[in-house]
């Protein structure tokens, strides 16, 4: 029975399972308001409140309120909020891990479905060399930094009140998501003071590069999510794991050759057993494109959910009896 | 009255070479207990093509490949029939000689000789060569000086850097781009994911048999699965195809009914190393002769062809060829490689998987990079405590008395290593 349902989870039809679950999640927080949903203000994804029918807020804006409070203010009392809200973000994050990127957050999905777009039309990704996927991979921290430091050079006096959620005034998701609804009305520049011109400014030049971005490269924003880095500061204390048995890899790059992150270790780094990056999304395409027996897998409380399996990989890759006889 | 005639070199490089294979026939089909009767197909095609000189591609364009590197797929989606070249005749090994040095490579040797005899069934209409050792890679050059079209195809001598991979991929365009202008037909989705899922599927053939084969009771002999694995260097591939499927369905049964194509006690064996190439199975008929019995191989005539799979993320052409020429590329054990960790780490794999008792590691003399990687597998199986032997061997049909005085003794070793177990 046992060995019954894990053939069934190995075998499915991986690509097909995720869109239901990111068509799903992306109803519910997208358009979670419509049904009176609020799951809350500490969510591990890009669901952006400047939507108003979203049904749950990004971690990311309460933290920088918080961070803004005046220096004596956080450091007394208040400090005990930042904490509060810290451990629920973590209560959420712990659950799925990357796996947030990869299946819930709306501003993912809405990537992927331009990858669909372009890819119906017939148009091949792009993607980076290597050595510019290292240096944009950086960027993700350095937009964590904005998260984190203007809100607290703004609490200790350094800046003004205009550079209040100094990271959302620049993120294209504030931009994006409202237009979910309808509401186009974030596509326009601050001209109240200089700091929030350039700063919405930058936010329009942002959700440009993101329509085009994402249309070209597969999964374009995530690299440069500042959520993406934060989750990866607290990835190893996630009950879900992406795992890997180097014994069993042949380093074929299959798992390379499908993921959207554009991940090498995945492929070459055959002595970590703990596998997940820090621009991993946690999508699993990885496990379902690998054609070793349990050579990656998935696990929730280390036990493996969902494995790489031979016969998964050939139903998957439709690697059936070729029909008619040339077989063209 | 009877005409006299004297034999021409042709006749008698055919008569030898029939001669070579039907001693080695013979054994497989009567020196060891009743073969699966499927084995028949692949016995008469061996027999038809080495002893009757049959031709299997009267019509189609035969693309000769050099290596295992040449990707089939894209040969098929195109039309051609990839022929590979290496060869496992001492009768050309002998040829081969007079153009290169007596130091090389058997199997380089045999290859060329085969082809400056110019007494091919299947003759290539061209010839693709990857730059893999050093004896190919200037094997291909003379081959061209005997009149072939032979294309160069650079291969990395490095897989690990990023670099190696993006020269591969690009290596491999240029190879499809220059195969699919001589062919007069273009690459696309329809036509080459319809060969990637058929080879695919033949691959998916061989893994079935591999899952047979580590079973407690073994359904098959290697020497056997050499044969079948061996075929698809020329056979028609939906004929081959055909008649696996019927392989697996009896060596199915075989499991059911408890089929031991070995002894009870026969020592399990991962046989690595220089490719034994029909006829030359000297080192495998050894070692099965001797009650060994080998349940998987680390070799290019084998396992390293049917082992790596291609995943394709979006099946555009492009995506495609790159996907192809990493799985030849970053999956590929090969000896020529600056570093041996996938072949070491695949040869332990496999003991392990195939609860093997022993390694046999054979280079052919001459053959440079598995003499060079024979240092560091023996190591390493020392690290995991695996047992292994190591032979040079050649293609000549002297020395079997000494070769098959040290496997025997390695046998007899794990033999009584298994007794002391229990």
């Amino acid at each position: 029975m046992k060995s019954k349902i894990k053939k069934i989870i190995n075998n499915m039809n991986l690509s097909r399972v995720r869109f239901w679950i990111q068509l799903f999640s992306f109803v519910l927080f997208v358009y979670g308001g419509y049904f009176a949903i609020d799951l809350g203000s500490k969510l591990p994804i890009f669901t952006c409140p400047y939507n108003e029918q979203s049904g749950a807020t990004c971690y990311l804006i309460p933290l920088q309120h918080q961070l803004s409070m005046p220096a004596q203010i956080l450091l007394g009392g208040a400090g005990i909020s930042v904490i509060v809200g810290l451990v629920t973000f973590l209560f959420w994050f712990i659950f799925l891990n990357k796996a947030w990127c990869g299946y819930v957050c709306p501003f993912g999905t809405f990537q992927d479905w331009l990858t669909s777009l372009r890819k119906s039309m017939g148009i091949r990704y792009s993607t980076y060399t290597q050595n510019q996927f290292e240096r944009l991979s950086k960027i993700k921290y350095v937009l964590l930094a904005i998260v984190l430091l203007a809100p607290l050079l703004m609490g200790v006096g350094a800046l003004g009140s205009e550079w209040s959620a100094a990271f959302c005034q620049i993120c294209p998701a504030r931009i994006i998501s409202p237009m979910f609804s309808g509401d186009l009305s974030q596509w326009k520049i601050d001209f109240s003071t200089k700091t929030s011109m350039i700063l919405t400014a930058i936010g329009m030049i942002f959700a440009g590069l993101f329509l085009v971005g994402s249309f070209i490269k597969k999964r374009f924003f995530c690299f440069f999510c500042p959520m993406s880095a934060l989750h990866f500061i607290f990835s190893k204390f996630s009950i879900v794991q992406l795992t890997k048995d180097g014994s069993k890899c042949s380093t074929c790059g299959d798992c390379y050759a499908v993921c959207d992150m554009q991940i090498k270790d995945i492929a070459d780094d055959v002595k970590s057993t703990n596998i997940l990056r820090d621009d991993c999304i946690l999508c699993l395409k990885c496990v379902a494109a690998c054609p070793e027996n349990d050579a990656l897998h998935f696990d929730i409380f280390k036990i493996r959910a969902f494995s790489s399996t031979r016969e998964g990989f050939e139903k998957r890759m439709g690697l059936h009896k070729p029909k008619g006889d040339s077989g063209e | 009255m009877h005409e006299h005639k004297i034999e021409t070199p042709n006749e008698k490089q055919n008569r030898h070479k029939a001669m070579e294979s039907v001693n080695v026939l013979n054994t497989l089909k009567e020196g060891f207990k009743t073969p699966p009767k499927a084995m028949d197909y692949f016995y008469n095609l061996f027999e038809d093509v080495y002893c009757n000189q049959k031709a299997l591609h009267k019509d189609k364009v035969k693309v000769g490949t050099m290596c295992i590197q040449i990707p089939s797929e894209i040969i098929y989606a195109l039309d051609g029939v990839p022929i590979r070249l290496c060869n496992g005749f001492y009768t050309d090994d002998e040829i081969g000689s007079d153009f290169l040095p007596q130091k090389a490579c058997p199997l380089v040797k045999a290859s060329v000789g085969h082809l400056s005899s110019k007494n091919l069934t299947d003759k290539p209409d061209m010839i693709y060569s990857p730059t893999t050792c050093d004896q190919k890679t200037k094997a291909g050059t003379l081959i061209a000086s005997f009149g072939y079209e032979v294309v160069d195809v650079d291969f990395p001598r490095t897989k690990e850097s990023e670099i190696s991979r993006e020269f591969f991929r690009r290596s491999i365009r240029e190879f499809s781009a220059d195969l699919s202008q001589k062919m007069g037909k273009k690459l696309s989705r329809k036509n080459l994911k319809a060969s990637i899922s058929k080879i695919g599927y033949a691959q998916s053939l061989y893994h079935q048999i591999s899952e047979f084969r580590k079973n407690k009771i073994v359904p098959i002999l290697g020497n056997d699965i050499f044969l079948v694995t061996n075929a698809f260097f020329f056979d028609k591939i939906d004929n081959w195809i055909e008649a696996t499927e019927k392989l697996v369905e009896e060596l199915e049964q075989r499991v059911k009914d408890e089929v031991n194509a070995a002894g009870k006690i026969s020592p399990r064996i991962v046989y690595t190393g220089s490719p034994p190439i029909f006829p030359n199975y000297k080192i495998p008929l050894i070692i099965e002769d001797s009650d060994g019995i080998i349940v998987a191989d680390e070799t290019c005539s084998s396992n390293r062809m049917f082992n790596d799979r291609v995943a394709v993320d979006e099946w555009f052409v492009n995506d495609m060829i790159d996907s192809l020429a990493d799985k030849y590329l970053k999956a590929c054990t090969c000896p020529v490689f600056s570093k041996n960790d996938d072949r070491i780490r695949r040869i332990v794999e496999l003991v392990r998987s195939h609860n093997a008792d022993g390694v046999i590691y054979q280079a052919f003399a001459g053959c440079t990079v598995y003499e060079l990687e024979q240092r560091s597998v023996l190591e390493a199986m020392e690290r995991e405590g695996i047992s292994i032997l190591y032979i040079e061997s050649d293609y000549s049909p002297s020395q079997h008395g000494q070769l098959s005085t040290r496997v025997e003794a390695f046998i007899e070793s794990l033999k009584i290593k298994n007794r002391n177990k229990k």
